[in-house]
């Protein structure tokens, strides 16, 4: 047997469990999206981008998925450079303490921060005993809450892609950057900054994509007013049992996830190749 | 008013103390070379000076002022990293430009026409626009020497600047270093493992050992008159004989152990049990003469010269001769040394 065959031969299996697990609903939804009583039609397409409501729900889900990756930009980078510049001991507890969440499920999480943030909650309650805000406040069903558990989650991609790329830095660099009349300020800006951007691009892309598909922690904090897009998908499925239209809107969180993919792959691809 | 004082700096990592008590004033102009075995606290000293280490106790001044509390930025000083510290995501000139830049030094087109000049004095005008992981290591140095030189700092700190260097590169580099800094006259304290390169570049050497001043002084000073057996050791390798020094009021004469003995210089005043340093190359050998008997036992062949293994007076003394005598281990020779030419410390 040659080596060709004897490869192709080893990378069936892989091969089929892709096939089976990754394109073949992939597929089915492409077909699905189409799928009219008479014949393939964009009459789905045309339901979704000519309906405001939807519209609203595809812009809230967009500036939201924004929204939650700026911030976890801002928390991220500080916090990666700190976890990249302090002692191995403490470093090993700071990546501990940011993957921690990660180790427990979504839905757990969630409903830790429903009770934090409810009109009883802990929050609220200290916001209305500093006199900030008035008696009946909550932050429950509201895209704050969204914002606030959607960073929790988000935030140990975005801080660990950073950190990979921060510790490859040469803290040398740094030490330059000072003697070239740099505050540490302007050396995390001019020197630091730049050298991590793959990093806070691939987190970016990461939180993002994360983000605008992310159903379980939008629905429960934000509940049923404020619908995001996979929400809105599952409403079809399981309420109005429109599964052609569900797919539609599937397929244009799926391009939309592929349309900001696309750019960065070609640009890693390049700084690869 | 020196350019750089320091004062009984001490500086301690931790329960390990690197440097006892370091004072050395450095005049404006001056080039000063810190010479010392590699652990011995150079780099520590240096850093200390350019504000990336504070120190344990001690003051520093840059051209009279206290600066010992304050961070590299404020304090008007230029360093050359052993590493080259390029920044990666910046193109030649702009590396170049950057101290410019942040120490806020003339407008745009002024930094324009310094980068440029100061790129074609280490002849990489061509290179302007590439960035540094394209060019070699020769040309990376000369960009990070360019980088140092191009804000006229007070004090230029260059840190083993040339030991990444293949030797060749090196000879050229070195002549660029004394060019330059006849040309431009900036106050420079050179860190270095390599007494050639110390001796070769300095107005005055430092030597450093185990965080102390071992002895400091001109080139040709330090090295013809060693203070210490560490400083005759370390600068030109000289072995170092036991002797007892005789001849009251008479010429001095060095007794060897074995009872042989070498003529001093009339003037040496040291009397009784003494060490002496005795360079490779002041040692003369021939197969018959006046002076204490040895016998060869190696000889290294090094091109122009020769490296000879003798014992002497039971002790293993290394000479430094040309080849146009050649001597065969085995071969009993006699040595002599121009009485000027032999140092004596004391025990
Ligand atoms: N940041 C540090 N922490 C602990 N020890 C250090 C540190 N920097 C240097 N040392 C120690 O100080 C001594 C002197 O180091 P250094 O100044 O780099 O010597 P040199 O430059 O002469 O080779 C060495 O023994 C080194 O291990
Ligand atoms: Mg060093």
């Amino acid at each position: 047997m040659s080596d060709r065959t004897e490869n192709l031969l080893l990378i069936l299996p892989g091969l089929l469990l892709l096939a089976l697990a990754f394109f073949l609903p992939i597929f089915q939804m492409l077909a699905l999206s189409v799928a009219g009583p008479d014949g393939p039609t964009l009459a789905h397409f045309a339901r979704f981008l000519g309906d405001p409501y939807y519209l609203g729900i595809l812009w809230r889900t967009v500036r939201l998925s924004l929204i939650i990756t700026a911030i976890c930009a801002i928390i991220g980078f500080p916090l990666a450079y700190i976890m990249a510049r302090v002692g191995p001991r403490l470093r090993l507890w700071l990546i501990v303490i940011v993957i921690l969440p990660l180790m427990t499920s979504v839905v757990v999480r969630t409903f830790g921060w429903m009770v934090l943030l409810s009109r009883s909650g802990l929050v609220p309650e200290l916001l209305r005993d500093l006199g900030l805000v008035r008696r009946n406040f909550s932050l429950m069903q509201t895209e704050t809450a969204i914002i606030i558990g959607m960073v929790q989650v988000l935030l140990p991609f975005m801080a660990l892609s950073i950190l990979g790329v921060i510790t490859r830095i040469d803290p040398r660099l740094e030490e330059a950057a000072r003697t070239m009349g740099c505050s540490f300020l302007q050396t995390l800006r001019t020197v630091i900054l730049p050298l991590a951007l793959p990093g806070i691009v691939a987190g970016s892309l990461l939180a993002f994509t994360l983000s605008a598909s992310s159903f379980v922690t939008p629905s429960l904090l934000g509940g049923s007013r404020i619908e995001v897009l996979a929400a809105s998908i599952y409403s079809s499925v399981t309420q109005t049992l429109d599964w052609p239209f569900a797919a539609a809107q599937a397929v244009i969180l799926f391009v939309g996830v592929i349309l900001v993919l696309i750019p960065y792959m070609k640009v890693t691809g390049r700084s690869h190749g | 008013m020196p350019a750089v004082k320091l004062d009984a700096i001490r500086k301690s990592f931790g329960k390990v103390a690197v440097l006892h008590g370091i004072t050395l004033d450095v005049e404006p102009g001056e080039f000063v070379s810190l010479l010392g075995a590699s652990g011995c606290g150079k780099t520590t000293l240096l850093r200390i000076v350019a504000g990336l280490e504070s120190t344990t106790s001690g003051s520093v001044h840059i051209d009279g002022h206290d600066v010992t509390g304050l961070p590299p930025e404020d304090r008007d000083i230029a360093m050359m990293f052993q590493s080259y510290a390029l920044l990666p995501h910046l193109s030649v000139s702009e590396n170049v430009r950057f101290p410019l830049r942040m120490r806020r030094i003339g407008s745009r087109e002024e930094q324009d026409e310094r980068v440029k000049k100061v790129l074609e004095t280490v002849q990489l005008g061509h290179l302007a626009e590439r960035r540094p992981r394209q060019l070699s290591g020769g040309q990376q140095q000369r960009v990070a020497l360019a980088r140092a030189i191009v804000s006229n700092p007070k004090v230029l700190l260059l840190d083993e600047p040339l030991s990444n260097l293949d030797a060749r590169l090196r000879e050229d580099m070195q002549v660029e270093l004394i060019e330059i800094h006849k040309r431009l006259g900036l106050t420079t304290i050179f860190v270095t493992h390599d007494q050639e390169e110390a001796l070769s570049l300095s107005d005055r050497i430092v030597l450093l050992n185990n965080g102390r001043i071992e002895q400091e002084g001109a080139p040709d000073a330090i090295y013809d008159r060693p203070a210490t057996e560490f400083a005759s050791n370390f600068l030109g390798s000289a072995n170092i004989l036991p002797a007892l020094i005789e001849g009251l009021g008479g010429t001095p004469v060095a007794v060897l152990a074995d009872g042989q003995r070498l003529p001093l210089a009339t003037d040496e005043p040291a009397r009784g049990d003494v060490r002496l340093a005795l360079r490779q190359e002041d040692i003369h050998l021939a197969i018959a003469g006046d002076g204490p008997d040895a016998e060869v036992r190696t000889r290294v062949y090094l091109g122009a010269r020769s490296r000879y293994v003798v014992s002497l007076a039971g002790q293993t003394v290394r000479v430094l001769a040309p080849n146009d005598t050649v001597f065969e281990p085995g071969q009993r020779v006699t040595l002599t040394i121009a009485p000027e030419r032999i140092r004596v410390l004391a025990r």
